[in-house]
């Protein structure tokens, strides 16, 4: 009996409400609260950060609307130049090095033997520590009157080990540094993608007379491209915003050595208060990797209906 | 091509034992079936054969080379597998050609094969395309090809009709029988359906637990069953088994007499028999009450289009018999039906075959 009351009242609240529109209201009352969040952390700093790239700044305070003069002038800075060829470079090593080790530990670890499940535990720690605190490990190693290396170098008759100060050591160390930390992350996906193979077409490989070396080139490799290309994609994206071990390693140096354009950015805005420049810098960081992105993408699909 | 021979092969996963002590001799040139319901170890020993997997102990022998410890590459053997195994990636001109290209055939050859097996599996038109824009029967004529391309010493088939309809399996079952008359290639074929068994295989091992039941011709197999499990699992429907006992008299069988000649009543007597084994096609209907007829209830009656299959129930036994078509009778009715003591069989209670039947054709 008061159920039957109890659902004409709510039936009855629905025809009002729906009466008053609120059915198609509703999902965007129910929406609007991510929808500010989204607009509020993302969408206006990326429109503000869009006009103070068109604007130029003295002493941190906007002066006047430049147009593009801020980008134009990028193109022809030495210093954005160098950051710019400094950055490729640091990218392509560290992520062609990442790839070819993670793809090496990923094939080790595909088989099983004993210790294994703590081996690929063990592996993919250095993904999981802060990126300040690796590179303060490394800058201790890598110290050049109480580091590790010296140390070595030290006890085996040597004299002290200078890699911050040397300018393509420094580079080297920066690259090993990335290396150390983002080659899990490539181990990982890679191990998931290949685990993930089917088993049958290796097998029908073996029995049609195919040894290690050419199963690898023509099946593993084949097969597997579609998560190679996903994972050399994302780590390209990430390498490219490297802040943290460069700042805390060699804050770009020594000279320019390091100064990848994240930190050159970096310096612009808070160093040499020219925001409005910095702000076109990385305005223009963004439409590199969207660019890259994007062709990245349309290689995929181009190899998709293959695979 | 070669023979290929099994010598006391055994296979142990941890606990588990999937072949005990296998020996079968293929000879050159012969289409063997291995067959056994599913578990019965018979993927083991073609993987085996295949170098897959290597045993825990024995021997494999292809042709007069001692092949057990070599790998599946340098054992000279071509696969078709149950879910195909194609390469996804290549297309399937590159699948059939794939063995060649490994031995590093020219490409002028490769492509002069590749043509040839594809038109005698009729998949000329395919050649540019990928595995996955193809249906399942042609991914298994690619399969197959792949496998004739080359050479081998012995062809390796691991269900190859299983994942089809039942139409193009019957299709297919033809079209491979005729495929390896005509290349002459020793084939060690698995299934697990006793029909595919007896109409490809000039030679059939049947297998239970990991354990060789019976190795014989088709005809064999089906007529002279070893044991009690192979009586059960090749036929269809299988053959009907009744507990029986032996007395001066002669058989005694679901309330009935059943007559039988005096030689094959002497081993009768001789050996403990329990039950006898019939087909079902060797019972016919008999009026009730007749002499040696068993009279039962009818169980169900199921028309098959060609013929009728009539189940009938003696107390807690029930046989199956081949009527002709036409043949109707209400479920519950009494129905009489005979048999001939000479198409049975008869096992002790070990379920092994103590005496044959007396006449299957030519064979005694």
């Amino acid at each position: 009996m008061t159920d039957v009351v109890k659902r004409g009242t709510t039936m009855r609240r629905r025809e009002r409400l729906q009466g008053a529109g609120m059915d198609l209201a509703l999902p965007y009352l129910l929406l609007a609260p991510a929808v500010l969040i989204v607009l509020a952390v993302l969408v206006y700093p990326l429109w503000d950060g869009l006009r103070a790239s068109l604007m130029f700044y003295r002493y941190g305070k906007p002066l006047d609307f430049v147009g593009l003069d801020n980008y134009i002038q990028l193109w022809t800075d030495p210093q954005f130049l160098n950051s710019l060829w400094v950055t490729v470079r640091f990218v392509f090593f560290s992520v062609a090095l990442e790839t070819i080790l993670g793809l090496a530990l990923a094939l080790f670890c595909l088989r099983e033997f004993y210790g294994i499940r703590i081996l690929r535990t063990i592996l993919i720690i250095p993904m999981v520590i802060t990126p300040v605190v690796v590179a303060i490990v490394f800058r201790l190693i890598y110290a050049s009157d109480a580091g590790m290396l010296t140390a070595f170098s030290e006890a085996m008759g040597g004299g002290q080990v200078q890699i911050l100060g040397d300018p393509l050591k420094a580079f080297t160390g920066l690259v090993v540094l990335d290396v150390w930390e983002w080659t899990p992350l490539m181990f990982l996906i890679l191990l998931a993608g290949l685990q993930s193979l089917p088993q049958e077409p290796f097998e029908a490989a073996r029995v049609d007379g195919a040894g290690p070396w050419r199963t690898f080139v023509d099946h593993t490799l084949p097969m597997l491209r579609p998560v190679l290309a996903i994972a050399i994609v994302l780590r390209t994206i990430d390498a490219f915003g490297t802040f943290d071990q460069v700042f805390v390693l060699t804050r770009g140096g020594p000279g320019e050595a390091t100064r990848l354009l994240p930190i050159l950015g970096y310096e612009m805005a808070f160093k040499f208060q020219q925001t409005g420049y910095a702000a076109a810098l990385f305005v223009t960081i963004g439409l590199i990797i969207l660019a890259f992105a994007l062709f990245a993408v349309r290689m995929l699909k181009r190899a998709g209906p293959d695979t | 091509m070669s023979g290929v021979r099994y010598e006391g092969i055994e296979k142990r996963f941890e606990a588990f034992t999937a072949l005990h002590a296998l020996n079968l001799d293929i000879p050159d040139r012969t289409f063997l079936a291995l067959l056994g319901p599913s578990g019965c170890g018979k993927t083991t020993a073609l993987r085996i054969l295949a170098g897959l997997e290597t045993p825990t102990a024995g021997k494999v022998i292809i042709g007069d080379r001692d092949v057990t410890r070599l790998q599946p590459r340098d054992r000279d053997v071509a696969m078709v597998f149950q879910s195909y195994a194609l390469y996804p990636h290549m297309t399937i001109a590159d699948n059939i050609g794939y063995p060649l290209r490994i031995r590093n055939v020219d490409a002028a050859t490769r492509a002069k094969k590749i043509a040839e097996v594809a038109q005698a599996l009729e998949i000329d038109p395919l050649l540019d395309r990928h595995p996955r824009q193809l249906s399942g029967g042609q991914r298994q004529r690619v399969a197959l090809a792949r496998a004739i391309v080359r050479d081998p010493a012995a062809f390796l088939m691991d269900e190859p009709l299983s994942n089809l309809d039942a139409r193009l399996r019957l299709s297919m079952r033809g079209e491979i029988k005729r495929l390896c008359h005509r290349l002459g290639a020793t084939t060690i074929y698995v299934t697990h359906d006793q029909a595919e068994a007896l109409t490809m295989a000039d030679l059939v091992a049947v297998m239970r637990q990991g354990e060789l039941q019976q190795l014989a011709p088709p005809a064999d197999v089906y007529e002279r069953p070893a044991n009690r499990f192979v009586a059960l699992f090749v036929g269809n429907p299988p053959m009907n088994v009744l507990r029986a006992e032996v007395s001066e008299q002669g058989i005694h069988v679901a309330g009935a007499t059943v007559p039988i000649d005096g030689a094959r009543h002497q081993r009768c007597l001789a050996s403990a028999i329990t039950e006898l084994g019939i087909r079902p096609e060797d019972i016919r209907l008999a009026a009730p009450g007749s002499p040696g007829a068993l009279s039962g209830e009818v169980y169900v009656v199921e028309p098959m289009g060609n013929e009728t299959l009539v189940d009938v129930r003696f107390g807690d036994e029930r046989v199956t018999l081949r009527a002709a078509k036409g043949f109707t009778a209400a479920i519950g009715s009494t129905l009489g039906v005979a048999f001939d003591a000479a198409d049975a069989c008869f096992f002790d209670s070990s379920g092994s075959t103590k005496v044959h039947r007396a006449r299957n054709g030519e064979a005694g």
